[in-house]
């Protein structure tokens, strides 16, 4: 059959590349252009610090980590992330009781994120940490960390009103601990270390019922720690999820901030705390 | 009254719980769901599909657009084509991660917004992203239409697919995201196919049109290739707002109203 000129007219432009004129959605096809991820920054160590577990605690939990991330300045290039803590919970309250969808709540408790971080970036002002938007930490980290030793950035991905839906109930899926995982993975960071308030993943919980004393966990597979199905973690599963199709980042520590000199450790690579890994 | 004691419960559950309890997140299910823009529906404008082929199928695509939209406000997302699989293919060639890939992504659904935001002007009708989503409630008032970027934000925070680097969630996800977010009373993907077919119809004639489906049958069916990014059926299932959402032929005239009317000139998926 002879093209007509009306079908010639609505020919598309292409660009010629091995994905033109796909779908993009057959999996055989887009197969083609797999190849290794290579690692943005392989320098990079991202330390998360909690809202709930240390923000909220105020100057006791956060003045002696600040002395120690000041300590190590200048030995790692850090960025240091923050989650939302209790205004966030409070701003979640609210918008939920006003019938707002999960992507307006998304944005609301991302901002107490944002501000934990630039609480915490004023107190290491003076050594040349900045606080960075989510778009600075996305085009421009690089140059950062190199005039810089270290910054600080909301652990929240930017997903807002494009926050995805949860399987159930209406609070926003992709957290701090989400957000902190995905940025690490995406730049292929060295390390990334979540800084909470217990000494890491036990065998039960403290105050929950459980044979003897819980112990903690020194290294454990995500499988494995799945399985346990443990009735509450320091770090959102959303996290073992996503680290079993990570590119890079195949380990995550949790350590104790309250005992500040953890986190040290973890930058120089101990085995503090719990490491999970797939 | 019992929806204080589930609004205390909810409440005391927010302040003592990890927000990834499973108890906390049932009980926000009781929460009541506000729709935001409850008129408003979301058209998806292909790139690859419609925009790609230029003027013979953009300008009366335009004409379209601009003859509904005092009736039906809408909210138009555009796809991106076949510049962002040549970025795609390029960036997955030199190793670079999915964050990298959704940025550009972002970028040239974005020219196809500024191209159709140009064709529009005259008629009123903004291109808004970023903050300025929040005038949108004026520009719909005003000149009953708005333009955005379809692809979602997500920049070096989107999630890596299982295989490959290919960002997962691209502009149909974004689209479909905004008409959740904002309550919209329809989601249409205007493509340049009559609906889903059985297979992709432009390399197998042997592909059958599927008027009607829902998205645990579709799921099942398992098919290779697909008109619709597979994570929509997924984030369908969640919905509160948008449980079902339409593919057009914006070849054809006269659809997209037809469609705003409420008449089924497609396919229709919709969350069991």
């Amino acid at each position: 059959m002879t093209k007509t000129p009306s079908d010639l007219s609505f020919a598309t432009k292409d660009v010629p590349s091995a994905l033109m004129r796909q779908t993009l959605l057959d999996r055989d096809l887009v197969r083609a252009v797999d190849r290794p991820v290579v690692r943005l920054l392989p320098w990079l160590n991202i330390v998360a610090i909690g809202g709930r577990s240390i923000i909220d605690r105020g100057r006791d939990a956060l003045e002696p980590i600040v002395e120690v991330l000041r300590g190590e300045l200048g030995t790692h290039r850090m960025l240091i992330l923050t989650g939302a803590g209790i205004r966030g919970r409070h701003v979640l309250g609210v918008g939920l009781d006003l019938g707002l969808p999960t992507g307006v709540l998304a944005g609301l408790i991302s901002t107490e994120a944002e501000q934990n971080g630039h609480l915490l970036a004023a107190l290491l002002a003076e050594d040349g940490v900045s606080y960075l938007s989510h778009t600075t930490v996305a085009h421009q980290l690089s140059i950062h960390l190199a005039g810089a030793p270290a910054a600080v950035s909301n652990a929240f991905p930017p997903y807002e009103l494009y926050e995805l839906p949860p399987e159930i109930g209406k609070i926003p899926p992709h957290r701090s601990d989400t957000g902190a995982f995905l940025l690490a993975d995406a730049y292929g960071a060295a390390r990334t270390i979540y800084v909470k308030d217990v000494d890491g993943v036990m065998t039960h919980d403290p105050a929950g019922p459980g044979p003897g004393e819980p112990e903690l966990i020194e290294r454990i597979s995500v499988d494995d720690l799945r399985a346990m199905d443990l009735p509450s973690l320091p770090i959102d599963s959303l996290v073992l999820e996503l680290m079993t199709r990570a590119k890079h980042q195949k380990e995550i520590q949790i350590v104790n901030g309250l005992e500040p000199e953890n986190i040290a450790r973890a930058l120089r690579g101990e085995p503090v705390g719990t490491i999970i890994h797939v | 009254m019992a929806d204080d004691e589930t609004r205390g419960a909810l409440e005391s559950l927010l302040m003592s719980r990890s927000l990834g309890d499973r108890e906390l997140m049932e009980a926000s299910e009781a929460a009541p769901d506000y729709r935001i823009l409850p008129d408003v529906t979301v058209l998806k404008i292909g790139g690859q599909s419609l925009i790609d082929r230029g003027r013979a199928a953009v300008y009366p695509l335009v004409e379209e657009l601009v003859s509904i939209k005092r009736s039906h406000p809408i909210l138009i997302g555009t796809g991106g084509g076949t510049r962002a699989r040549h970025a795609y293919s390029l960036a997955a060639e030199l190793g670079l991660p999915t964050g990298v890939l959704t940025d550009v992504g972002v970028a040239v659904a974005g020219q196809n917004a500024t191209m159709l935001g140009h064709l529009m002007a005259r008629h009123g009708v903004p291109v808004v992203g970023g903050s300025a989503m929040g005038a949108l409630p004026l520009y719909l008032a005003e000149c009953g239409a708005a333009i955005f970027s379809g692809m979602p934000p997500y920049d070096m925070w989107q999630r890596v697919p299982t295989e490959g680097v290919i960002p997962p969630y691209r502009t149909d996800a974004g689209c479909y995201l905004i008409a959740e977010v904002y309550g919209a009373k329809n989601m249409i993907f205007v493509k340049d196919e009559d609906g889903l077919y059985t297979a992709n119809p432009k390399t197998n004639p042997d592909a059958e049109l599927i008027r009607e489906i829902t998205v645990d049958e579709l799921i099942a069916m398992d098919l290779p290739d697909l008109i619709i990014e597979r994570p929509v059926l997924e984030l369908m299932r969640r919905a509160r707002h948008a449980k079902s959402v339409q593919i057009i032929n914006g070849l054809r005239p006269g659809l997209i109203s037809r469609a705003l009317q409420g008449e089924h000139v497609g396919t229709i998926i919709s969350a069991a």
